[in-house]
């Protein structure tokens, strides 16, 4: 497997995929169903995987794409936050909170901060919860793309969240 | 953290999920942990079982939602052209546009599909629409048309430039008499006019009324609640999930969240929330989660908006009292009674400047005691003069007159606050109740007596004095609790 410098390197290629290939998704869907994000990535790869492509196989393209994929939501999270609410439409509460805590504009950016903090700590924790919470993963793919049994990745992406969780919370 | 020693709290917190050891604290001692990984490891396992769901949903299920570019600039819809994205709820995507037949700009609100999916759904949203449309006062946002395009419903709208009520109430405070007294006539005039034609709101909140360049307001979105209520589930189930919160309880009243229809007087209940927040600040029945709310909203009194801010035009506040009350039949009619005793307020204010009625009557309430406490002081001193010296007398004397000074002094003050610093009075009140009602007594005690000693000598005089003691312990204990509560709210004291 490559370092972590190269796929971070490749990131601005598959990010660039992905956002074409969501995009083209989002129109066809209809409202309400979800992002199969296997298929995306699945997608994404066939397309990347011409002559020359720098990822060994469609795992190590999994781990970038997940790192792109929390760029993208967290960087369209960010955005979307600051952009200026418009009146009587969003959701209204006393508890600011309490909405708070699943509003995906208000949570993805302090997620993504205590990640990154995280990875400082434990790469690898990052990756599960790229894989998991960003990409959608089963626990069987998210173990089978780190190489470890699933039981493992069952403990270490309870720690991850534990530790997540502790973070956000305090 | 090093590296090694996140590992073995990284392991030990595995091993300890594996085993779920009874005592994991002495289990991480026998494993050699130190204190430091000891207390990692017990503060990870402690969040651990406290995380719930926590990032248990992939984000990538709200993808879509997230992704979604706000590319629609320059779609046509109909012989609507989109310019851009102003907004996005539960109800659907409000966008601005351009009525390309007219030339005008328009708000065009695309109605979520969930909302419009069934035929007879659609059918009652249209008489809403219609409804709605109907409605021309300039304190409301003029419903164009309903257009069904491509089997989705648009609702077309005045577009109206400026902020929304709640983002003029989180600017901070305070407010002047004279805006207070402008947004409760303005609001009040525009929704009377729709109550008139038997349109009701439904969903009236700050986040619902705008103010545009010129600083008028405007409410939007006339009769869409009904539909809203109906699409989803009842709102207060929604309240105990986080996220799916539609709407909020906070301008519902009690006979709404008590799920029965509502109708023109849950319009004044909610009018009364908004213009008790806009003028205080803080909602009247603020508390920390959408449910407690509610639960004051169906149960408790909210403190007189008089106790609450100073600057309250006495119409003004109230007018609000009156609005949030329980019972709707003790409420305002439809908001065109508001719209009057705001104007006979006003009219009252500006040829008497004089206070509301019901305060004028409690400081009448307070110069009669005063003139009371004079009047058994008199009375005291002229028995005490009338029968021979006698050491009791004297004391009783004595008493009576510093007791009726001290009651005095205090009556005084309250009135002065009241005259001149309203705001405060709720907290002198309360301060100086016991004192008073200690002192009342006395000096009702004292006069009791006095006349009783009396009674043999001078028949008369005495039972006079009596009375007057009797007199002044009932007013104290009945009539002031009723003038109290008239002036300033049930629940004052």
């Amino acid at each position: 497997m490559r370092s972590v410098q190269d796929a971070d390197d490749l990131t601005p290629v598959v990010y660039r995929e992905l956002r074409k290939i969501a995009a083209a998704y989002l129109r066809r869907e209809r409202p309400g169903q979800t992002l199969q994000a296997t298929a995306l990535v699945h997608e994404a790869y066939l397309r990347l995987a011409g002559a020359g492509s720098p990822w060994q196989n469609e795992r190590h393209f999994v781990g970038i794409a997940a790192r792109s994929m929390r760029q993208i939501l967290v960087e369209r999270a960010r955005a979307r936050g600051a952009q200026k609410r418009w009146a009587g439409l969003d959701r209204v509460t006393l508890s600011a909170s309490l909405a708070a805590a699943t509003d995906p504009e208000t949570m993805l950016p302090a997620v993504d901060e205590a990640l990154t903090r995280l990875e400082a700590i434990d790469p690898e924790q990052a990756k599960i919860v790229e894989l998991r919470y960003f990409m959608g993963l089963g626990i069987e793919e998210t173990a089978a793309a780190l190489g470890i049994s699933p039981a493992t990745l069952k403990r270490r992406w309870a720690l991850a969240r534990a530790w997540l969780f502790r973070e956000l919370s305090s | 953290m090093s590296a090694s020693r996140w590992h073995r709290v990284r392991d030990l917190f595995e091993a300890a999920l594996e085993e779920s050891p009874s005592d994991t604290d002495g289990w991480l001692r026998a494993r050699g942990a130190d204190s430091d990984v000891r207390r990692e490891v017990l503060s990870l396992l402690d969040h651990h079982s406290r995380a719930g769901d926590f990032l248990a949903d992939p984000i990538v299920s709200r993808a879509p939602s997230l992704l979604d570019e706000d590319d629609v600039a320059g779609a046509v819809v109909g012989h609507y052209r989109i310019d851009r994205e102003l907004g996005r709820g539960a109800m659907g995507r409000v966008y601005l546009a351009t009525d390309t037949r007219l030339g005008r700009a328009v708000a065009l609100k695309a109605l979520a599909p969930h909302l419009t999916g069934d035929a007879s759904h659609r059918e009652r949203l249209r008489r809403e629409a219609q409804a709605a449309a109907s409605l021309t006062h300039s304190g409301i946002c003029t419903v164009y048309a309903l257009e069904e395009i491509d089997g989705q419903l648009f609702i077309a709208s005045e577009l109206v430039d400026g902020h929304t009520l709640r983002d003029e109430m989180s600017r901070g405070m305070p407010r002047s008499a004279e805006a207070i007294a402008a947004t409760a006539r303005e609001l009040a005039d525009a929704l009377a006019s729709a109550h008139a034609k038997g349109i009701v709101h439904r969903d009236f909140k700050p986040e619902n009324i705008m103010r545009n360049a010129d600083g008028r307001l405007k409410i939007l979105d006339f009769g869409l609640a009904r539909i809203e209520r109906r699409a989803d589930a009842p709102a207060i189930a929604g309240a105990t999930v986080p996220g799916a919160l539609v709407g909020t309880p906070a301008y519902m009243s009690p006979e709404q969240l008590n799920g029965q229809p509502a109708d023109a007087r849950s319009d004044v209940f909610a009018l009364g929330v908004v213009i008790y927040e806009y003028a205080c600040g803080s909602h009247p029945f603020q508390a920390a989660t959408p449910l407690a709310v509610a639960a004051r909203v169906l149960e408790s009194e909210p403190a007189s908006i008089a106790s609450r801010a100073g600057n309250v035009p006495p119409a003004v506040g109230a007018v609000v009292d009156r609005c949030l009350r329980k019972a709707p039949g003790d409420r305002f009619e439809s908001a065109g009674a508001i719209a009057e005793a705001l104007r006979a307020g006003q009219t009252a204010a500006t040829s008497s400047a004089g206070p509301a009625p019901f305060i004028a009557m409690w400081r009448i309430h307070q110069l009669a005691t005063m003139l009371l406490y004079v009047a058994m002081t008199t009375l005291g001193w002229w028995i005490k003069e009338l029968l021979k010296p006698n050491a009791m007398l004297l004391a009783v004397f004595v008493a009576l007159g510093l007791s009726s000074a001290a009651a005095g002094v205090m009556r005084g003050h309250l009135l002065f606050t009241s005259a001149l610093n309203l705001a405060h009075l709720s907290g002198e009140r309360r301060r100086l109740r016991v004192p008073l009602l200690t002192l009342d007594m006395l000096i009702a005690a004292g006069g009791v007596l006095a006349g009783l000693t009396l009674v043999s000598v001078r028949p008369l005089a005495g039972v006079m004095s009596a009375a007057l003691a009797v007199g002044l312990a009932l007013a104290t204990l009945m009539m002031e609790p009723a003038t109290t509560n008239a002036a300033f709210g049930h629940g004052a004291r």
